[in-house]
């Protein structure tokens, strides 16, 4: 009964997470991102480019979707979960209820999941439809392309949204730290030799690219990591960033802004 | 009954600001102001009462149990914040909805409760507009709305009549009178000793951290009658108001200090709050809000003090 009455509570604040960040004109800013590979799909279709087809696609949407539209969409809106709550005094009034810290920060990261992916996945899938209709194929002659972007949208939002749900519990600007890691460290660590890309989460989405995509330039990726394997890796990693992030917000105190 | 809140040797510590010091006091059944000058540790105090905030000494209890990280403790008050923040784009009916959803209730309970809440605060009319069209009174009855919608023990009311209208006051306190009277406990802080003489007797004063004295107010009151109580006007009509208040036999000095507002002095604070609504209605007076600089009281802590 007791959990049955926290999954219902749990589900509020779930519900309370998703129409906030559909409700603020933030929304829009995020789905004008999340539409770059269907604008430039649609580009390069319309401009007739001879050599657009499924292999320019993958060319285009690791550097375009992968390294941005995907770390930006997340950093803001998983940064905004709690961090902007504490900024806008409205903490307190969930905080007050008879609902746990943990099952809040939980609560708020499926919310925030829900939201992206909401934004995220009609995106991938359209822009693959216009590369397939403009290449004149079935739609589903390259489902594996689309299966290992579609995947990579729900492990990397998962990933990344898990992390930046930590660091902004962790610091009180955790915008500025985001950008770092998103575009900074994810972005260079590829070019270092040794086992060091292996610290950084576009490792592992690659890998899950290189694994499910049968022909294209993604399979020619440098890793020793399965598709599977990587896989199972960002989960657990979502997992630890989100228990971490359960752990530092059921200690921390909330000084309001006067 | 035990006493609602039993706060022994309380301290709390922001980098090297001192919020409480060593403040002890026990607020008993009924309804409690906590008064004190901006800045004495109220809201940190009531911070540490709803669990928001760690004392880093000390020990308090509400309802005998301490209160950080108590999830169970947390259905039996209600907590009306400071600040006027609020998730401006839902509505009063949503909003209070919400809360009481978090506290466990059914959704066709929740949305009862939360309109028969918005009717006790006076908000009926209003309920289905969005928060962030609201005047700062509706939005302090919005949020009395939600701290008291699930019928908690105790009200916690962090300054719940800062920047109401004169009739926002008015409908705040007979809210929190009724409340009371129906067995509820409310603890309440102001900056304004006026304030809370209209629903309560019992007092805790807080300066600087500390609690100074505690108990009957006339006493207390008694100290201050020789200084004018200076009361702001928010109104956009500051020489009608001014006209209008200027008939007041009590009214010692108004100032005109802005095109939006005017400052007025008065001998006798209670009757200007009691008269001051019926002056508003009869010449059809626009008044935004009403606030309190805490001069007089500054000299009553002055004196207590020493």
């Amino acid at each position: 009964m007791a959990f049955a009455q926290t999954l219902g509570k749990s589900w509020v604040v779930t519900l309370l997470t998703v129409r906030y960040l559909l409700s603020t004109r933030r929304v829009i800013a995020m789905a004008l991102f999340a539409v770059v590979p269907v604008l430039l799909a649609g580009s390069l279709a319309l401009a007739r480019v001879r050599t657009f087809d499924i292999l320019l696609f993958q060319v285009l949407m690791v550097p375009l979707f992968l390294q941005v539209v995907l770390i930006f969409v997340t950093l803001v809106n998983a940064t905004a979960l709690i961090r902007e709550e504490i900024d806008d005094n409205t903490l307190p009034y969930l905080l007050t209820r008879p609902i746990g810290k943990p099952a809040i920060v939980v609560s708020k990261y499926v919310g925030y999941l829900g939201t992206v992916l909401i934004l995220l996945i009609p995106s991938v899938v359209l822009a693959y439809v216009i590369t397939e209709a403009y290449s004149g194929v079935p739609i589903g002659s390259d489902a594996d392309v689309l299966g290992g972007f579609l995947a990579v949208t729900v492990l990397g939002s998962a990933a990344y949204g898990a992390l930046f749900l930590f660091i902004s519990v962790l610091l009180r600007k955790p915008l500025a730290v985001g950008l770092m890691i998103g575009f900074l460290w994810e972005s260079v660590v590829g070019s270092i030799p040794g086992n060091v890309p292996k610290l950084s989460i576009i490792y592992y989405l690659r890998s899950i690219l290189k694994g499910t995509i049968e022909i294209g330039p993604l399979t020619g990726f440098p890793t020793d990591v399965s598709a599977g394997l990587a896989a199972a890796i960002l989960v657990l990693l979502s997992v630890a960033f989100l228990v971490a992030a359960m752990f530092v917000f059921q200690q921390n105190e909330f000084r309001q802004k006067a | 009954m035990s006493d609602v809140v039993a706060a022994r040797d309380l301290s709390k510590w922001y980098g090297e600001v001192l919020g409480l010091n060593g403040f002890t006091a026990t607020f008993g059944p009924g309804i409690t102001g906590l008064v004190g000058p901006n800045g004495a540790g109220k809201s940190t105090l009531f911070k540490i009462l709803i669990g928001q905030l760690r004392s880093d000494k000390g020990d308090v209890r509400l309802l005998a149990e301490d209160p950080w990280n108590n999830v169970p403790l947390k259905r039996r008050f209600g907590y009306c914040p400071e600040h006027n923040q609020v998730y401006g784009w839902m509505t009063a009916t949503r909003f209070v909805e919400t809360l009481l959803r978090l506290d466990g209730l059914p959704a066709a309970d929740a949305r009862t409760k939360a309109s028969d809440a918005l009717e006790l605060v006076g908000l009926t009319k209003a309920k289905d507009r969005p928060l962030r069209t609201y005047s700062r009174g509706m939005r302090q009855r919005a949020k009395l709305a939600q701290a008291l919608a699930h019928d908690p023990e105790v009200l916690i009311l962090d300054e719940p009549l800062s920047g109401a209208d004169p009739i926002g006051r008015v409908q705040i306190l007979r809210t929190i009178s009724k409340y009371a009277r129906e067995g509820g406990h409310v603890l309440m802080s102001t900056h304004v000793l006026y304030e809370i003489e209209r629903v309560t007797e019992n007092i805790v004063l807080i300066h600087n951290g500390k609690g100074i004295a505690s108990g009957n107010l006339h006493a207390i009151r008694a100290l201050i009658d020789k200084h004018p109580h200076a009361v702001r006007i928010d109104t956009p009509q500051p020489r009608e108001v001014a006209q209008a208040v200027a008939g007041m036999d009590h009214v010692v000095g108004i100032e005109m200090s802005t095109a939006d507002g005017l400052l007025v002095r008065t001998r006798q604070p209670d009757a200007f709050y009691r008269e001051l609504p019926e002056i508003v209605v009869d010449h059809g007076l626009d008044v935004r809000g009403l606030e309190s600089p805490d001069d007089s009281l500054e000299a009553v802590f002055r004196y207590l003090v020493g």
